[in-house]
């Protein structure tokens, strides 16, 4: 049959021939078995005819017994090829004279039929003609043919072939012009949907030439494809609008970056000025400091004997107070040095280093009666030095504020939570209102008056500084008068130390 | 006489307070018999090494130096440096008295060869106990090679 993957334009081709062979055929046909029935027809009339003439030539030579006369009229059917043998009977039925053609086979007479007429054996027709002459039957004429059915049969066939090879190639050229009109527009579909195909151009387009269903095939194609170029250019405008926004992005990350790294520079150098300005400032203040506080002796011891008593007061409080603004000094001075130390940190055993600290805060005050409640800590990771220094100012407060209690109760402990430790100094002390646990743990922050509980507001500035510098979080919670509870916690893996 | 004129203790301070109230805590305690305050460190090396306005002055050098590091033109450390790294003075017993707590001038100092290291205290009472006690370790206690 037709190959799945010849063009459409042989596709048609080959229907259209086939169809025009198909007819040819079925004409050649019906036109054959016509012509062989006629042409059968003519002979068999062409041979009684024949029969006849030889019948009304050979009477007088059967009235007058002349056999070699009959023979000679036999013999002239020399001429007709298609005659194998002839005789002529008597009356009675004998063989009066009888003709072979020559170089033909023995031919056997039939005996006389009762009738005249032909029958046809394959290709051989046995023809009996009654020869009359007024109303006696004088004898009877015998012809024997040979149909050349297969000559003519041959003859026609190859005429048909040769026509239908014409007729044929004729069909084929009109074919050729006229499927054009179909497969034209067709094949141009193809051809644009090959080019969009190969090259991914999805702006060309199928030109339109019919009105058929090959002219709505084409819209159709237009259309899609049209679809097509709009969804894609859609995309590349939408793809277009991503990568810029993400470059700008990118550019907007990169100003960002860099202006977080220029703050943060600004912000060290801004922080290490201040450290810079406090620590200079502190170490400077106490110079005249000293000398305030010196003078002020060198003035009682001096001029003991000019001074009432009244000055003397005034020199006190001079003394006193160049002292308190001493302290002061050398606090914001470790708070700034805390700043600038560099962590050491190593594996501290926090029940030890409390217990340490506690008990050094004891000895300088045997006589205190502190109920002091030692829990379990787990280890922490931290600068040790530091951590005594947050211990030392939780338990001294925590001292200094329960030292008015009758009995004075200091609890300390600690416990793991999920990422963190977390620890705890709680007191029975004077307490504080919750509403100020915001200033608890500022620079000079204090939340008593200096004649209740002298300080300087220093000592939970630093522990805040000094947790927080570890990576951890300090609060408080209090009541006034029923004590106070400090916690701060560190993080289970060591952090960096910046500030 | 020679001897007994001779000064015992020389105090580079240039904070001329703080040098009266040192001196007075020393005095105090009947420590020394003289005193002798320089306001810097150009000037303490000029008293040491006997040069400029001290060409003249009398020997033997000061058995003690109470030495001040924040000075103006020559500082306690560069002081320290010359006094230790010469021959005649190394042996002299420097106490460096200061505000500074800081790490660096500790080990500077220890490392020139300072024989103490006393941050001065805030008030008064203290300082003079500090002068005290290291004028009297320095001066009494302490023996030195003859």
């Amino acid at each position: 049959m037709i190959p799945l993957h010849a063009s459409i334009h042989r596709k048609m081709l080959v229907v259209m021939l086939a169809t025009a062979a198909f007819a040819l055929l079925l004409t050649a046909a019906a036109m054959l078995y016509y012509d062989l029935r006629s042409f059968r027809q003519l002979w068999v009339t062409d041979l009684t005819a024949q029969a006849d003439i030889i019948g009304f030539a050979a009477t007088p030579a059967i009235e007058f017994e002349d056999r070699q006369a009959a023979a000679d009229y036999l013999e002239s059917l020399k001429g007709k090829p298609s005659i194998i043998a002839a005789a002529i009977y008597s009356a009675n039925g004998s063989q009066f004279a009888t003709y072979t053609a020559t170089g033909g086979k023995a031919v056997e007479f039939p005996a006389l039929p009762a009738l005249d007429g032909y029958s046809v054996k394959g290709n051989e027709l046995d023809l009996f003609k009654r020869i009359v002459s007024g109303q006696e039957i004088l004898g009877t004429v015998y012809i024997k043919a040979q149909f050349d059915i297969f000559g003519r049969l041959l003859n026609y066939l190859g005429i048909v072939g040769a026509v239908m090879v014409l007729s044929l190639l004729a069909s084929l050229l009109i074919a050729r012009r006229m499927q054009q009109k179909v497969t034209q527009p067709i094949l141009e579909i193809a051809g644009v949907a090959r080019t969009v195909m190969d090259k991914r151009d999805f702006s060309s387009r199928a030109s339109k030439t019919t009105e058929d269903e090959i002219g709505v095939l084409v819209d159709a194609f237009n259309g899609m494809l049209a679809e097509i170029e709009h969804v894609i250019d859609e995309r590349k405008r939408t793809q277009f609008a991503l990568e810029d926004s993400e470059s700008r992005l990118l550019e907007l990350n990169a100003e960002l970056e860099q202006r977080v790294e220029a703050r943060t520079a600004q912000l060290a150098a801004a922080n290490k000025d201040l450290e810079g300005f406090s620590y200079s400032v502190s170490h400077d203040l106490r110079a005249p400091i000293r000398a305030i506080g010196g003078f002020a002796v060198l003035l009682g011891e001096d001029h003991q004997t000019e001074l009432g008593e009244e000055a003397k007061r005034k020199i006190s409080i001079i003394r006193s107070e160049a002292a308190r603004m001493g302290q002061l000094i050398d606090d914001l001075l470790a708070f700034s040095r805390l700043g600038r130390k560099a962590l050491e940190p190593s594996d501290l055993d926090m029940a030890e280093v409390a217990n340490n600290v506690y008990v050094r805060l004891n000895h300088a005050d045997p006589n205190r009666t502190v109920d002091f409640r030692l829990g379990s800590m787990p280890h922490a990771w931290g600068d040790r030095a530091l951590f005594e220094q947050v211990w030392m100012n939780l338990l001294s407060n925590a001292i200094k504020f329960s030292a008015k209690k009758k009995q004075p109760v200091i609890e300390i402990g600690g416990i793991s939570a999920e990422n963190e430790h977390v620890y705890f100094v709680r007191d029975n002390g004077a307490g504080f209102d919750s509403r100020y646990q915001a200033k608890l743990f500022g620079v000079f922050q204090r939340l008593h008056r200096e004649e209740e509980f002298p300080g300087t507001g220093v000592g939970l500035a630093l522990v805040h500084r000094i947790v927080t510098r570890h990576g951890g979080r300090v609060w408080a919670d209090g009541k006034p008068d029923e004590g106070a509870t400090f916690h701060f916690s560190l993080p289970k893996e060591a952090s960096d130390g910046g500030v | 006489m020679e001897e007994f004129d001779q000064v015992e203790i020389l105090l580079v301070e240039d904070n001329a307070l703080d040098a009266e109230l040192t001196m007075r805590g020393l005095q105090n305690q009947k420590l020394a018999n003289k005193i002798t305050w320089v306001k810097d460190g150009e000037e303490a090396l000029d008293y040491v090494f006997r040069r400029g306005a001290y060409a003249d002055r009398a020997e033997p050098g000061p058995r003690l130096i109470l030495l001040d590091l924040k000075m103006p033109r020559v500082g306690g450390i560069e002081v320290t440096r010359a006094i230790k790294g010469d021959e005649r003075t190394k042996r002299i017993p420097i106490v460096i008295m200061t505000s500074s707590k800081e790490e660096s001038d500790i080990i500077d100092s220890y490392n020139l060869g300072a024989n103490s290291y006393i941050v001065k205290p805030l008030d008064f009472e203290s300082l003079a106990e500090v002068a005290r006690q290291a004028g009297f370790y320095w001066l009494a206690i302490n023996r030195a090679p003859n």
